[in-house]
Order: C-alpha cells, then sequence, then structure tokens
C-alpha cells in the first residue's frame, strides 16, 4: 500500500481538529439571553471549516491517486523522510523553539535582562558556532543588544519588565 | 470643517518628538525594507510594542512612517543587490538590477525613489478624496450590511490567498477560529476554555499576530544554518549618487505610466487583501503592454521601475481608505494599525473619520508627510542598508527573536502573552512549511469578533434570513462575495473554458438588482450602465465562445 503523502496526513489531522472543536462546541454554556447564543458562531465556524477540511481532503486524494497513475513521484521534491532526517532538517527551529521556551520557563528565576541575554547568547552560539572568540563575541552582543532593549522599556517606556528572583533588583 | 480638523491634526503632528518619531520610523522601514527577508509587515509589527505608550496619532503616524518607508525600501536591494527586499519592489528588480549592472545604479535608485514618491503623493490625493465620501456612503450600512461586507472581505482574503484556494479558507476559518477563544464578547461566557485560566483570557492579538508573522519568519530564516550564518550581501563599498533630476525628468516625460500605476496602485490597495505585491506586477505588466517598446522591459528599461515603484507606494492609501472608511483592513500592514487603534480605544467605521476627525486628519498628513520623508531619508538609508547587509542573519533574528518577547510582554504585562507569543510563532512556523497563507488567518482573526457582533446585532433586530438579501447594500455584498469566490478559478480558467465567458456579464447583470434596489439616482443609473455593459456581452457570448473552441 502506497504511504500517505503529507497534504492528505494533514487533511485527516485537520479533519480530527474539526471533530474536536465541534464536541467542544457543544460544551459552552448558554445563558439563553439574546438571539445569537454565545456557541452559534463558533459551531457555525467549526462546520465551515470542517466542510472545507473535506474538500482539501478529497482534493488530495484526488490528486495522490492521479500522481499514481502518471508514475513515481520524484524523489528530489519529497520532504525528509524518517524522524532522524525531519528532525536534522529542522534542527535549527527545533533548537529555537525550545530555547525560547527555556527562557520561558526560567524568567520567573532569571527575569528579562539576565534571561534575555543568556537566550540570545544561547541563540547566537546555537546558530553561529562556538569557538572562544565567537562565544566573546556573542555575549558581547547578547549584553549590549538586550541591555539596550531593557533600558528603552524600563527608563524610556515605562514598562515595568518581569524580574528574577535571582537579582529582584533588575 | 476641513480646514479646522487638518489644523487641529497638524497641531497633534507637527511637534517635535512626533516629527522625529516619524523619522525614526520611516528609517527603520526603509532599512527593514530593503532586507531580503523582513516584510514590511513584520517592521510595522514590531514597532507596535513601542506605541502602545503614545497618544493614538502619533502612534499611528510612527507606524505609517514605517510603512511608507517599508514600501520604498524594498527597491534599494532589488536594484543594487538582484533580491527584492519585499514582495512589492520584485517587478522593480525586474528592470532596476539590470540596469544597475550596465552602470547606472544611481538612476535606476533615482527612477525608484522619485516614482515612490509621486505615487505616494497621488494616493494620498486619492485618500483625502475618497475615504469620506466612501465613508458617507458607509453610513447607510445597517447591521446586515456590515456582516456581509466582513463576509466579503474574507472571501476576498481567501480567494487571493494564492495557487491553493482551498488552503486559504482553511486559514481563514482557523483565524476565526482562533478569534472564539475566550470570554465572549456579548454574554461573556467562556469558549474553547476547557477549565484552563490562560485560555478564558482569550488570545491576544497583537501576541497571536507577531507570532504567526514575525516569530515564524525568523525560524524560517535561520532553518538552514549554512544561509543564517551568511550576511545578506556581500555588498562592500558603495559610492553611489542618486540621479536626482534625470530621474525626474524621465518620470516627467513617462506621466501617464506614474498616473495609471499609481491608480492600480490605489484601487489593488482598496480591495481587501490585495496588497502591494500584486499592485507592482500589475502595474509592471500593464505598463509593458502599454508601452511602444515592449520588448525593452526586463532590460533596464525606465518605465520597468517607474511602474512598480509609483504602484507599490501608492496601494498604502488604498490600504487606508478601506480602513479609514469601512473600518476593515486592506491588508495585514492595515490590520496591525486597526488593532493599534483598537489598544488606544479607537474603533475604525464608517463614523470614524466625523467621529474622530483629530485622528483621521492626522493619518491623512502623516500619510503625506511621511512620503516625503522618505524620499528625503533615501541617501542616508542607503548607507544605513550597506552596513545591515554585512550582519549575519543570524545575529539579526536572535535578537528579534527576544525583542518580541519584551515587546509583547509590554501590551498588557501579563507574561502568559509571551507563551502565546511563542505558541503562535510554531502554528506560523508549521503553516509556512505546509504552504498555508497566514495573511487569512490573520485577518480572520482580526474580522472575526467583528463579524460576529454584527451578526449579533443583526439578529437582535430580526431574526429573519431574508434581511441579509433584502438590504440593497447586504445584497450587493453577498453576490460581490460569490463572484469573488469563483475568481480564483476563473482567473486560471479564462481564455481556457468556455464557462469563464459568463462569468463578466453574469457578474454585471447580478449587481445591477441591488444597485437598483438602492434607490435615488446615481446608483441606478450606474445599475443601467452595467446593464447595458452585461447585454453587450451577452450578445457577443456566442462568438466568445466560439472563439474559445477555434482559436485559430
Amino acid at each position: 500500500m502506497r504511504a500517505l503523502d503529507r497534504d492528505t496526513i494533514v487533511s485527516i489531522l485537520l479533519l480530527l481538529f474539526c471533530g474536536f472543536l465541534i464536541w467542544s462546541g457543544t460544551l459552552i454554556r448558554d445563558p439563553q439571553f439574546g438571539e445569537l447564543s454565545p456557541a452559534a458562531w463558533p459551531q457555525g465556524v467549526s462546520y465551515v471549516l470542517t466542510a472545507f477540511c473535506l474538500i482539501y481532503f478529497f482534493q488530495n486524494v484526488m490528486r495522490a491517486r492521479s500522481s499514481k497513475a502518471s508514475g513515481p513521484v520524484d524523489p528530489e521534491s519529497e520532504n525528509p523522510v524518517g524522524l532522524k532526517a525531519w528532525l536534522i532538517h529542522f534542527a535549527n527551529p527545533i533548537a529555537c523553539f525550545a530555547l525560547y521556551f527555556l527562557f520561558l520557563i526560567t524568567l520567573p528565576f532569571f527575569g528579562t535582562l539576565i534571561g534575555g541575554s543568556l537566550l540570545v547568547f544561547a541563540l547566537l552560539s546555537l546558530l553561529g558556532g562556538i569557538a572562544p572568540r565567537q562565544l566573546f563575541v556573542h555575549a558581547l552582543i547578547a549584553v549590549i543588544s538586550v541591555g539596550a532593549m531593557w533600558t528603552i522599556f524600563t527608563f524610556g517606556l515605562r514598562v515595568l519588565l518581569p524580574r528574577g528572583e535571582i537579582m529582584p533588583g533588575i | 470643517m476641513i480646514i479646522e480638523n487638518t489644523l487641529a491634526a497638524l497641531q497633534e503632528l507637527a511637534t517635535f518628538k512626533t516629527i522625529l518619531l516619524m523619522v525614526v520610523g520611516a528609517s527603520a522601514g526603509l532599512i527593514a525594507g530593503a532586507i531580503p527577508g523582513f516584510t514590511i509587515a513584520m517592521a510595522v509589527v514590531l514597532t507596535l510594542p513601542f506605541t502602545f505608550g503614545m497618544e493614538a496619532s502619533q502612534g499611528i503616524a510612527t507606524m505609517i512612517g514605517v510603512y511608507v518607508g517599508g514600501l520604498s525600501g524594498g527597491l534599494m536591494s532589488g536594484i543594487l543587490i538582484g533580491i527584492p527586499g519585499t514582495p512589492s519592489s520584485v517587478a522593480t528588480t525586474f528592470d532596476g538590477f539590470p540596469m544597475a549592472r550596465r552602470g547606472e545604479p544611481g538612476f535606476a535608485l533615482g527612477l525608484g525613489v522619485w516614482s515612490s514618491f509621486f505615487g505616494g503623493i497621488i494616493s494620498t490625493v486619492m485618500l483625502i478624496a475618497v475615504a469620506p465620501q466612501l465613508a458617507r456612503v458607509g453610513l447607510e450600512f445597517q447591521p446586515w450590511d456590515y456582516f456581509a461586507l466582513i463576509f466579503f472581505a474574507l472571501t476576498v482574503t481567501a480567494s487571493l490567498a494564492g495557487e491553493n484556494m482551498i488552503k486559504g479558507l482553511i486559514s481563514g476559518a482557523l483565524g476565526l477560529i482562533i478569534a472564539t477563544v475566550g470570554e465572549d464578547d456579548i454574554n461573556g461566557v467562556k469558549r474553547f476554555a476547557f477549565g484552563n485560566d490562560y485560555l478564558g483570557e482569550g488570545f491576544a492579538f497583537l501576541p497571536v499576530l507577531i507570532g504567526l508573522f514575525a516569530f515564524s519568519q525568523l525560524m524560517s530564516d535561520v532553518r538552514d544554518r549554512g544561509a543564517a550564518r551568511k550576511a545578506l550581501s556581500d555588498m562592500q563599498e558603495v559610492d553611489i549618487r542618486i540621479e536626482h533630476m534625470r530621474a525626474i525628468k524621465t518620470i516627467f516625460a513617462d506621466w501617464v505610466n506614474v498616473v495609471r500605476s499609481s491608480f492600480i496602485g490605489v484601487f489593488t490597495g482598496v480591495l481587501p487583501a490585495a496588497g502591494s505585491s500584486i499592485s507592482n506586477i500589475l502595474a509592471y505588466d500593464q505598463a509593458k503592454k502599454a508601452s511602444p517598446n515592449p520588448e525593452k522591459f526586463g532590460t533596464g528599461h525606465p518605465g520597468g521601475i517607474i511602474a512598480p515603484e509609483s504602484a507599490n507606494n501608492a496601494t498604502a492609501g488604498g490600504a487606508l481608505i478601506t480602513m479609514m472608511a469601512l473600518g476593515i483592513p486592506g491588508d495585514v500592514i492595515t490590520a496591525v494599525m486597526l488593532g493599534a487603534l483598537l489598544i488606544h480605544d479607537v474603533v475604525p467605521s464608517p463614523a470614524f473619520i466625523s467621529e474622530q476627525p483629530k485622528i483621521a486628519y492626522a493619518i491623512f498628513i502623516a500619510f503625506f508627510l511621511a512620503n516625503v520623508l522618505v524620499l528625503a531619508l533615501q541617501s542616508g538609508a542607503l548607507r544605513g542598508f550597506v552596513l545591515i547587509t554585512k550582519v549575519r542573519m543570524y545575529v539579526l533574528a536572535s535578537i528579534i527573536l527576544v525583542y518580541c518577547g519584551i515587546g509583547v510582554f509590554s501590551l498588557n504585562n501579563i507574561v502568559n502573552d509571551m507563551w502565546t507569543l511563542a505558541i503562535f510563532g510554531i502554528v506560523g512556523y508549521v503553516m509556512r512549511i505546509l504552504k498555508f497563507p497566514l495573511a487569512p488567518m490573520i485577518l480572520g482573526v482580526v474580522l472575526g469578533p467583528i463579524a460576529e457582533r454584527w451578526l449579533s446585532r443583526s439578529l437582535a433586530l430580526s431574526t429573519d434570513i431574508s434581511e441579509f438579501f433584502t438590504h440593497p447594500w447586504s445584497l450587493f455584498f453577498i453576490i460581490v462575495s460569490v463572484f469573488s469566490i469563483g475568481f480564483s478559478w476563473y482567473q486560471d480558467d479564462r481564455g481556457i473554458k468556455p464557462w469563464t465567458v459568463w462569468y463578466v456579464p453574469l457578474f454585471l447583470l447580478s449587481v445591477t438588482v441591488p444597485l437598483f434596489l438602492m434607490g435615488g439616482y446615481v446608483r441606478p443609473t450606474i445599475a443601467v450602465i452595467l446593464l447595458g455593459c452585461s447585454a453587450f456581452l451577452f450578445y457577443r457570448l456566442p462568438q466568445s465562445v466560439q472563439a474559445l473552441k477555434n482559436p485559430n
């Protein structure tokens, strides 16, 4: 059996999501007030979305059938196959997102100034390399850029940015 | 009244601080627009956090500076390195780069700079002339008409989404769903919250927008490690003098091209979701068709720079017309501006110009000023652009990523917004990978709550659904929506399949019905003209079908 292509898998996932949306739409409380109940709009949009996703699904199935009939797919045009290849292909964005979430989790401890500088330093080193000279330059860029941003927001725009337990003053 | 409002708005804008902010905004826009991979929307989005603490008119003026700067900035990289800084300058590259390569970069830049300026000025005039008139028409709208108008905006968004319309429609519907999460505006009931406080609060619009657009764009920029480590260009020294006088003379000699392209730009801007990325190509195409030497286009022809640059700057005025007169965003950038106005408790609607004349006229003046400022700042920005091109992408991306986080926090001083940013950064990135357009989703998020509010108001007045078809404006927008959904199929099949010959006459015939229903003299007269055109096209229908069947 031929493996499902990416778009077909996406359309199936979207249809599952639509099912979830329709089910959760039934959980919305109706205060019995006003002509348009709070559930009506999201439910209506959910049904419309489901209809679009069904069209998308059938489009993909039809396309897959016609491409099957027209012969094998050019391997060059395929996306990375397998978890390992996929992880390698998207290594940078995955690492960046992970670092950003780490920054958010540790924000109450480090605060914006220290946490932000650490995040910029980590991102620069991850993306740019970790040779000793580079590390020094990255640290410098991180401290100057986040320091400048922090100063502008704190003193220029009077925003009270999140402070950390490690140094409650900043 | 107009003079009073203009003076009041001038008082607001003619302060050292506001002008300085506009200069900074326009410079930032010019440089951001010049950097390939940075969109104008992203530049405007990133400016937003700085505007929270400003007066509404000041904040909007700064963002307009960035917007106009971004539109003009794209030409620098397009002409000098052959890579358009923004999609709105794609067509500029066709003739700008060959002209620069044959040793006339100063002339090419001059043509671009001055065409942008004249396009912007023509569009300012159109904005000032058309927006109040259109707003006057908008004052006739009742809740049914508003709902139908927003429905139309959503259909246009999706149909212009690109090669795969269904993906655009799904993206738009997902945007509508995102906007429903949290407390319902009308009854205060929590939706899709599942007992979770974070979801119960709903997603703030701006973190969603910055996540979808800026965050995901940055991730795309650094995906390839090799590309991320490269400087944006290997340009070392640039000693280019913009040839102003020669450029002005050439533009004046080709004034028809400037005016035509500017009108194309304004018209494209007025259409919801059809932005400068479309207008520059349309204008280039028209200029080429109208030129006595079409074969010279693509080899460094001045007309090939004048057309796209006039059109892309003029688009901004068109998009502002829709935002100010009808309260719906013409493109993603005006969606951001709409969000910025809402933060300042200013709700754009047809009553906006009459109720908030100071801000409305401040927008008119700021748009004019921005065009003048951008013209003056181009030479300086050129040097800034050369400096920026030496910075490696990963350095810019890392710093901007943290800035995005700090920026969204400053909106409501809530850390949850930073989480929203990251979550929608992932959503946006996944959508980019899967080739789902992001613009319909953004407009869905913006327009969803407005559509629901008007639907609720309509139903509060009458539960009879037929009201949507009996009110002339509502019927007009519903008809236009139906045809706009079919427009991308029409575009694909035009000249190939026989059904397409029915599209235009049927459309013209259909819109005459609401126009007749509107009453008065002007609109029925327009309806009669359209009816005549439709009848003529129906009369020619057999010949058109025959021509399609036997092309020779």
